[in-house]
């Protein structure tokens, strides 16, 4: 198959502290890549060398095959880009802002804006101006004049931080939409369940580091055990109930007086066991909370640190 | 490029506000000398020269002091007041004999200029009758030799209103660039422009186009104001002039846009461009003559910006001198878009 993107080593420093510290990755044509972890692990600037916006302290990053310091030009005539926060000119309507982002590129690779506008359903605003958006119809146009050239390559820089629930998934349909088109696809995000439900392929970084690369399927798979289980009871365990519990494939660990997280190893098998112990052992819960891994407990895993602050 | 260009200028036109404003600015200083030149309906501003030192001189300089009518000044010798007089700074000059008293053995002399007959004949009358009231006596003989002179060639509303243009242009070409560019950082507008292959210097060069057209609309607008409504004669070819406009215009534009590069915000980078254009106004010689100013100021108004710029202006604008005679301002012109161009394309931010 082929690559839409190849990195190699790459490095990238800001006086002495390393943004991006030695990664190296692949993303292949037609695929949506999602780049998983949480503020400040370096999503961004990776990006931003991808899109020629800074040049690598060191290693090779080719993009469509090609160098991004030998052809920065080309490159960025043949992907679209959707910045992190970036704003368009107030005093333009949005066919106006596409029409001028259309002038910037060849000729023979502009998309014509009416019809960008009708594939992002902004059609019958096209002569509003973008300050009258809501905040998912902004996120919507920012990806429409990610499109204007026809790009074979999207990069999109966290498309759906700040959205609320509803755009969020409306979001995750256009992108589908867009890669289904035959668009090569490659995101940012802090959200597991946005990497889990657009991602073929998810990368995770932290603190300028690559710590994964692989399907979300078998990032999950990776993990020692497969189900998360949160077990409040009415009266802390006994030695006795928990040595028992022990005898499964599990972990126990004890959050507070009454609440223990079980990790618990050997499939769905295990989780019958786990069942029929507590209720062999006689233990009175108030509440059990039984969860397959998500890529969440994959992170936490990997780098012992929560992806998210707790809500 | 033409297409980002005519989007600037769409830019302009839908951002009335401050376009309006920056317009505004100078306009209202051009109606408001325009309404002080002519402005003394009914009153007469006189420069006295007293050549007697009697006390019949000092009583009647106090006699036309009181009259409500009469704005009077005493200057020392009758070339500052026939100077004054040219550059439309006063009205009438008032020449009182050395051997003025009250036998009127010698003849007063007013002179004045051709501009405004009415007014002429009024102030003529006042004074006689002035004269008549301190003593009745001499009422019959005409005791007032009048000297009309020709209207002045430039008037000092004339000089402002080129210093007005310079003013304008200045204060809206390093303000709204600096407040443009500063916005666009902020919002990471120039970010998206750079991931697209738009060549770079083409988005400065549709920049500084849309701000030169905006500029040569606000010159025609100061001047065609002053021209029209306060009769201001501006001469010298309409070209050299827009010439000049334009190369001080880049200047500033440049300015703006390393202001935009010094701050960090639209609001800081506004402050910091009025920092810079106010005190010019005062120190390239807007609105009064520099060489007057005391101590190095003389010197500081020439390492200025605008001063070759309102030299030039008013070299060709009143004296309708040819381009090449201001070979020197331009020089010190193009000296300025060199270098505000390197330390504009060294300190520029992007992010």
């Amino acid at each position: 198959m082929d690559e839409a993107i190849r990195v190699e080593s790459l490095k990238k420093y800001y006086g002495k502290f390393a943004a991006v510290d030695d990664i190296s990755f692949n993303v292949q044509s037609g695929e949506i890549f999602g780049i998983l972890g949480p503020n400040g692990a370096g999503k961004t600037t990776t990006l931003e060398i991808l899109e020629g916006l800074h040049s690598p302290n060191d290693g090779s990053v080719t993009v469509l095959n090609l160098d991004v310091l030998k052809h920065p030009k080309e490159i960025k005539s043949r992907i679209g880009v959707q910045l992190q926060s970036s704003a368009y000119y107030d005093y333009l309507n949005l066919l106006e802002i596409l029409t001028l982002l259309a002038s910037f590129y060849p000729p023979n690779v502009r998309a014509n804006p009416t019809e960008i506008l009708r594939k992002v359903d902004l059609e019958n605003k096209s002569r509003q101006r973008v300050n009258t958006l809501s905040g998912g119809e902004k996120q919507r146009f920012t990806i429409a004049a990610s499109l204007i050239n026809n790009p074979e390559l999207l990069i999109l820089d966290e498309p759906t931080t700040g959205l609320d629930p509803r755009s969020r998934r409306n979001i995750w349909q256009l992108i589908e939409g867009i890669n289904q088109s035959g668009i090569t696809v490659v995101l940012t995000t802090h959200y597991m369940d946005e990497a889990e439900a657009l991602c073929r392929r998810i990368a995770i970084m932290d603190n300028g580091h690559l710590i994964a690369v692989d399907t979300p399927a078998n990032l999950r798979a990776s993990l020692e055990y497969q189900h998360a289980v949160k077990l409040t009871v009415e009266t802390p365990l006994t030695e006795a109930q928990i040595v028992s519990l022990n005898n499964l494939d599990a972990d126990i660990e004890t959050k507070s007086e009454n609440t223990y997280a079980i990790k618990l190893k050997g499939g769905t098998a295990s989780l019958d066991l786990l069942l029929k112990s507590i209720v062999a052992d006689n233990v009175k819960f108030q509440n059990l909370e039984i969860t397959p891994v998500t890529l969440e407990d994959v992170f936490l895993d990997l780098t012992g640190n929560e992806l998210q602050e707790a809500p | 490029m033409i297409q980002l260009t005519l989007h600037n200028l769409k830019i302009m036109a839908r951002n009335r506000h401050s376009t309006f404003w920056a317009l505004f600015f100078p306009l209202l200083l051009v109606v408001v000398f325009g309404l002080f030149q002519v402005g003394n309906f009914g009153g007469a501003d006189v420069n006295v020269v007293n050549n007697s030192t009697n006390e019949a001189s000092k009583e009647f300089i106090a006699q036309i002091s009181s009259n409500n009518f009469f704005e009077v000044s005493q200057v020392d010798s009758i070339e500052t007041a026939l100077t004054r007089l040219n550059n439309g700074e006063t009205e009438y000059v008032l020449t009182i004999p050395s051997e003025f008293n009250y036998n009127m053995d010698g003849t007063l002399s007013l002179q004045y200029t051709d501009q405004d007959p009415q007014q002429n004949e009024i102030t003529l009358l006042m004074l006689s009758n002035l004269l008549n009231q301190s003593n009745a006596e001499f009422s019959s003989r005409n005791l007032i030799q009048t000297i009309e002179l020709k209207k002045p060639e430039t008037t000092y509303f004339d000089t402002v209103l080129l210093g007005l243009v310079g003013l304008g242009i200045m204060t809206n070409s390093i303000i709204s660039i600096a407040v443009k560019i500063s916005n666009y950082r902020n919002q990471s507008i120039l970010k998206r422009m750079l991931v697209t292959p738009l060549p770079i210097w083409k988005f400065f060069a549709s920049e500084i186009a849309a701000h030169l057209i905006l500029a040569i609309i606000q010159a025609i607008i100061i001047l065609g104001l002053g021209i029209l409504l306060f009769g201001a004669s501006i001469r010298g070819n309409p070209a050299s002039l827009l010439f000049i406009i334009l190369m001080g215009s880049i200047v500033f534009l440049n300015i703006g846009f390393i202001m935009s590069a010094w701050t960090n915000s639209p609001s800081a980078a506004s402050g910091m461009g009025n920092a810079i254009a106010l005190p010019m106004i005062f120190f390239s010689g807007t609105f009064f003559s520099v060489t007057t100013l005391p101590w190095i100021m003389p010197v500081v108004s020439q390492v200025l910006p605008l001063t070759p710029m309102l030299s030039a202006l008013r070299d060709i604008g009143l004296n309708g001198y040819p381009i090449w005679s201001v070979w020197q301002d331009i020089a010190a012109l193009a000296a300025w878009i060199v270098v505000t161009s390197i330390i504009a394309i060294k300190v520029f931010r992007f992010s």
